[in-house]
């Protein structure tokens, strides 16, 4: 070949090749647009039996679980936080994950924070994320962390206080296990349910998370629960309001020139409450304050 | 013995440098950097505990495909180019010869993981900012890979003493996955309870090597102590093994009709 011919051929692949590039891509988006809803539909696990993918995995067992954990949280984070959202494959790729690496207790810990968040922000399965979680303890019993996540889990989502008491005190009973572990066993046991324990639950997360998200979380249930308690006590006021002057406050204001309030209560967020015609508080509607369920009333469990 | 066995491996090394076989060091780097940079981006929890079985599977990985298709050509190329010719004129024995080639390869093996340790635990400091106590088991780790080569590259070489290329390939991955699953083998036995079965596959347990012994990947990712009566076991099992290849690899080789 002449040198002319090669120059000629050099420039010609220094051109054509990244268009040709470029062409691909574009095509490779045109796929994907026409079968992106498809796939999502039909989104399968090839194999949804953690044991066979272990024994494929030819000794590299813990690479693989790193990998389905990471695709869990992927699979998680696509999802969380859009309405109608499914999580059909959660399930088994914590399943999995936690079958090829047994000791992966963050698959566990954070597994079972996705699997009982209810929709749209988890799958909204918390006797799902019992039984993970209560697989990592029989994994690894050393634990005490499992033990409390546990506990919160029925104490939180389930409203089983009985079991929630025993999680606690199953996990206080290892030598490493924090003191409060005990104290909040003997509290569920007594007061399951009532303001001050779900308080002392969230307190005890906040304080031991070193994760930011789960901090955000436990801060805002807490000020959700300020907001509760806020408002039972206006309540009662409002109630107090009307047998001295026959109707309900229409503001708080009305309670503090009655000389009920020494002063403006407001919300966590610094919003104050407001009155309903029934004499009950509640938060404005522009208040970013979110109010915790009653863990009174019976738990909602998706299936 | 090592004036005639030295200079095959030093040779068997450089010509595996020539080769350019070290380059895979240059993947092996891309992926710690890529695995050190991403992880914490995509996934919760586990920076630490990915560039660790990352790190060491992937040293597992490209050592044993290097053990594998560089282990069963040695002595097949040599024949090819006729080298071996106006190698074995030299007052050298077959079976120095075999040797030389196999520890000249365990040489390459060794330099080549020496880097990727080195590369791993710079990976490490990145993403923890520090070594931790238990880290050193990590080193205990590399060396049961480091064994798991040493039998691969005698499987690779007794094969290839006899067979094509092509052939000594599927026999070394043949064996070296039967003995990856030699626990299951022996579980099968056991779970029929058939005593035909059972003694089958327990003659076949005790046959082919136990790759499952040098897997401590998991174990040392969860920051736990591997024993040390495992570690000199293992040393023993591998030399053992390896003599045994040696000697049967040899045996053929010194029978072997050159002409």
């Amino acid at each position: 070949m002449s040198h002319l011919s090669q120059t000629r051929a050099l420039w010609a692949a220094l051109a054509g090749v990244p268009l040709l590039f470029a062409a691909i891509a574009a095509l490779q988006m045109k796929i994907d647009a026409g079968t992106r809803a498809y796939m999502e539909e039909n989104e399968e696990l090839l194999l949804r039996s953690g044991s066979a993918v272990r024994k494929m995995s030819l000794g590299y067992d813990s690479l693989l679980a790193d990998l389905y954990w990471t695709r869990a949280v992927q699979y998680y984070g696509s999802r969380a936080g859009f309405a109608n959202a499914k999580f059909g494959l959660l399930w088994p790729l914590l399943d999995i994950a936690t079958t090829l690496d047994p000791k992966l207790i963050v698959a566990y810990r954070f597994g079972a924070i996705f699997l009982s968040e209810p929709s749209p922000a988890g799958a909204g399965r918390p006797d799902l994320a019992v039984e993970l979680v209560k697989r990592g303890i029989a994994e690894n019993p050393d634990d005490w962390n499992l033990n409390g996540d546990l506990g919160f889990l029925y104490y939180w989502w389930m409203r089983d206080y009985p079991n929630s008491a025993a999680a606690y005190l199953q996990g206080s009973k290892n030598p490493k296990a924090p003191s409060w572990l005990k104290i909040m066993a003997a509290r569920v046991a007594e007061k399951g349910g009532s303001l001050d324990t779900s308080r002392m639950i969230w307190s005890e997360i906040y304080q031991s998370t070193q994760d930011k998200k789960i901090r955000d979380r436990a801060m805002e249930m807490l000020r959700g629960l300020k907001a509760r308690e806020d408002e039972t006590e206006l309540d009662e006021l409002a109630q107090a309001y009307k047998i001295r002057f026959g109707h309900f406050p229409d503001s708080t204001k009305a309670m503090l020139d009655a000389g009920m309030l020494r002063a403006i209560p407001v919300d966590p967020a610094g919003y104050p409450y407001v009155f309903g015609p029934d004499g009950k508080s509640s938060l404005v509607p522009i208040s970013p304050v979110v109010i915790p369920p009653d863990l009174k009333a019976p738990p909602e469990v998706s299936k | 013995m090592n004036a005639t066995v030295g200079p095959v491996a030093i040779n068997t090394f450089r010509e595996a440098v020539r080769d350019r076989v070290l380059y895979n060091l240059v993947l092996f780097a891309l992926l710690m950097i890529g695995a050190a940079i991403l992880v914490g981006e995509i996934s919760i929890g586990i920076e630490r505990l990915v560039i660790i079985n990352l790190g060491l599977s992937a040293i597992s990985i490209f050592g044993l495909v290097m053990a594998i298709f560089i282990g069963v050509g040695l002595v097949y190329k040599e024949i090819e180019k006729r080298t071996l010719y106006s190698l074995l004129a030299k007052p050298i024995r077959r079976w120095q010869f075999l040797v030389g080639k196999f520890a000249g390869l365990l040489l390459t093996l060794g330099v080549n993981t020496i880097f990727m340790t080195l590369g791993l635990a710079a990976a490490l400091v990145y993403v923890g900012g520090h070594f931790v106590r238990s880290d050193a088991s990590i080193l205990v780790a590399i060396y049961f890979i480091l064994l798991e080569f040493a039998l691969v590259t005698a499987l690779a070489m007794f094969f290839s003493c006899f067979s094509s290329p092509m052939l000594s390939t599927l026999f070394t991955l043949g064996i070296y996955i039967t003995g990856v699953f030699a626990d299951d083998i022996h579980g099968i036995g056991e779970f029929t309870k058939n005593p035909a079965v059972l003694a089958i596959t327990r003659t076949l347990y005790y046959l082919v090597p136990n790759f499952h012994n040098f897997n401590a990947i998991d174990t040392v990712a969860h920051g736990g102590a591997i024993p040390f009566s495992l570690v000199w076991q293992n040393t023993l099992y591998a030399a053992l093994y390896i003599a045994l290849l040696l000697v049967a690899g040899s045996a053929v080789f010194s029978g072997r009709n050159l002409k």
